[in-house]
């Protein structure tokens, strides 16, 4: 079988040279990257300011928004001229009765079933809040325009989203490991193979444990590449199921176990610690890995990762059913007992080119 | 890719369904009995026997090696002897399984052009069928062909069988946990 000797020297070069020209983006969940969705609200300017707190306290009681905790209830008027400084959501249009007739309501009207000492306030009119917390800067930025918002800030998605999450020396050893699985991708095209390739990387210890490409064009249809470089890392702790013929499909002899990185840098809950599994429970062998990976892996990869825990998975071109970002998150999908991060975009253009420039 | 009508996929009769699934929930017993995870699945072609799969998870090391892709090698291997053409066989093969498969699995058999699948209970946990995302039936033109499911085939029985697997101790399995934090 193979064995491997992975050539250092081009890791060390691309290290060497001119920082990175790709950009390393986050691949976030629906939620977290979604357009903020609105309410409608009747706002009215508060005449008295000293009535504000009082407001506030008597709005509340009779409107409390449930599940609208980040909306912040009064704002500052955006006119510094103007006359009422200060303005104070009265209601969601959702709580009124349906009237079909939702323009120019009377604070009377508003607050006709109420006992709140309206004389403070002035004529009452539409406003559209933001139905959820903001989980993201560009949604907070957004979620602002229309009424000021909490925001409690992921300091590591604002970097990740920024592209400045990783170091420029991090990314030149992500490029290094980048240029060998598109150095299989290519290996396999040469073998009739769909120019995918990948590599497992132990990010702890920076050694490849696998690297392989596409097998589906042989005797194999769902020989992808991601699927082989798992069993390449199952063949690596004496496991495996299927041999490969290729020269670029290879593992090195698995040395200690790859710890797990703890938990995720862009806001997902992890689930699964390896804390809460047997010290040698099999067959979770990605654990705390590294994938890198040259397209974005279909549905099966994606959920052959979950299974395997992998750690983070890096792609260089999305792909049109895509499972991490393009057709399914995957990796952020509620309901399945494992999540990860994954990055786009690592040496995109070189990717990209596998595909649609074939040497 | 391609559409399903211009195979015409000759679908077995309820009699032939009803035997093929008494065979996989007799082979999810067996598992059952010899201390395995029971989970029966067989792949018929013509009405014939074509594969057989169990649960290869823990010998393999290879955390993807669910019975359904067991039973896929086999079809593959099954063409292989026979010198049958796969891309034949397959679009006229149907899977019988007692639990939902795992969306993995579902995209497997997307990629096989498996026309039908029949299968006993549902998933909750990683289910493509329907239980946590639906591969069959969704739009996906760059990932096989879509396929038909025939759910909660004898379902009661199928949980009953896993419920008491994980009820025995068995040492590969993750150990619940109280989480620390």
């Amino acid at each position: 079988h193979f064995k491997m000797e992975f050539p250092r020297c081009k890791r060390r070069r691309s290290a060497d040279t001119e920082p990175v020209s790709w950009r390393v983006l986050p691949v976030l969940s629906d939620e977290q990257c979604q357009d903020t969705q609105l309410l409608d609200a009747y706002a009215a300017p508060i005449a008295d300011k000293r009535q504000t707190s009082r407001l506030v306290r008597a709005l509340a009681t009779v409107y409390p928004m449930a599940g609208l905790q980040h909306i912040k209830r009064v704002r500052a008027r955006k006119d510094p001229g103007s006359p009422h400084p200060l303005e104070i959501i009265v209601c969601l249009v959702r709580d009124l009765p349906a009237t079909g007739d939702e323009r120019g309501k009377s604070i009377a009207e508003l607050l006709s079933s109420a006992d709140v000492d309206t004389s403070a306030l002035g004529e009452p009119f539409l406003v559209k809040i933001p139905a959820s917390p903001p989980l993201t800067r560009p949604q907070f930025e957004l979620a602002s325009k229309h009424w000021p918002t909490s925001f409690h800030e992921d300091k590591q998605v604002t970097v990740a989203l920024r592209g400045d999450l990783f170091t420029p020396g991090e990314k030149a050893k992500m490029q290094g490991f980048m240029e060998t699985a598109i150095a299989a991708a290519r290996a396999g095209q040469r073998e009739g193979m769909q120019p995918v390739g990948g590599v497992i990387v132990d990010p702890q210890t920076e050694r490849i444990v696998a690297v392989g490409h596409d097998c589906s064009q042989g005797a194999h249809p769902l020989q992808h590449a991601v699927m082989v470089c798992i069993d390449l890392v199952a063949r690596a702790h004496g496991g495996g199921a299927h041999q490969y013929k290729y020269a670029h499909c290879k593992f090195s002899e698995a040395g200690s176990p790859p710890r797990l990185r703890n938990g995720s840098a862009l806001g997902l809950e992890v689930k699964g610690n390896v804390d809460e599994l047997e010290p040698n429970a099999l067959p979770y062998i990605c654990t705390g890995c590294d994938l890198y990976v040259t397209r974005e892996p279909c549905v099966m990869c994606a959920m052959a990762l979950v299974h395997s825990r992998i750690g983070r998975v890096f792609y260089g071109a999305a792909s049109l059913d895509g499972a991490l970002g393009s057709r399914y998150k995957i990796h952020t999908q509620k309901g399945l007992n494992h999540h990860f991060d994954v990055f786009k975009g690592v040496m995109e253009q070189e990717c990209e080119d596998l595909i649609s420039k074939p040497s | 890719m391609g559409t399903r009508s211009e195979r015409d996929f000759r679908r077995p009769s309820p009699e032939d369904i009803e035997g093929w699934m008494q065979k996989a929930f007799d082979m999810a017993r067996a598992a059952l009995d010899s201390g395995e995870v029971p989970v029966g699945c067989l792949m018929v072609h013509s009405n014939q026997l074509v594969g057989k799969g169990g649960n290869e998870v823990n010998e393999t090391k290879n955390a993807t090696r669910h019975a359904e892709m067991v039973a896929l090698d086999q079809v593959l291997e099954w063409c292989r002897l026979e010198g049958r053409d796969h891309s034949e066989v397959l679009p006229q093969t149907v899977l019988y399984v007692t639990v939902e498969p795992c969306i993995m699995c579902a995209a497997a058999l997307r990629l096989f052009h498996i026309p039908l699948v029949v299968f006993g209970c549902k998933n909750e946990r990683f289910g493509g069928c329907g239980s946590v995302l639906d591969i069959p039936g969704d739009d996906l033109p760059n990932t096989g062909t879509a396929f038909e499911c025939i759910s909660g085939f004898r379902a009661e029985e199928a949980v009953e069988m896993l419920k008491t697997f994980y009820k025995q101790e068995n040492p590969n399995a993750p150990k619940p946990r109280v989480r620390k934090d």
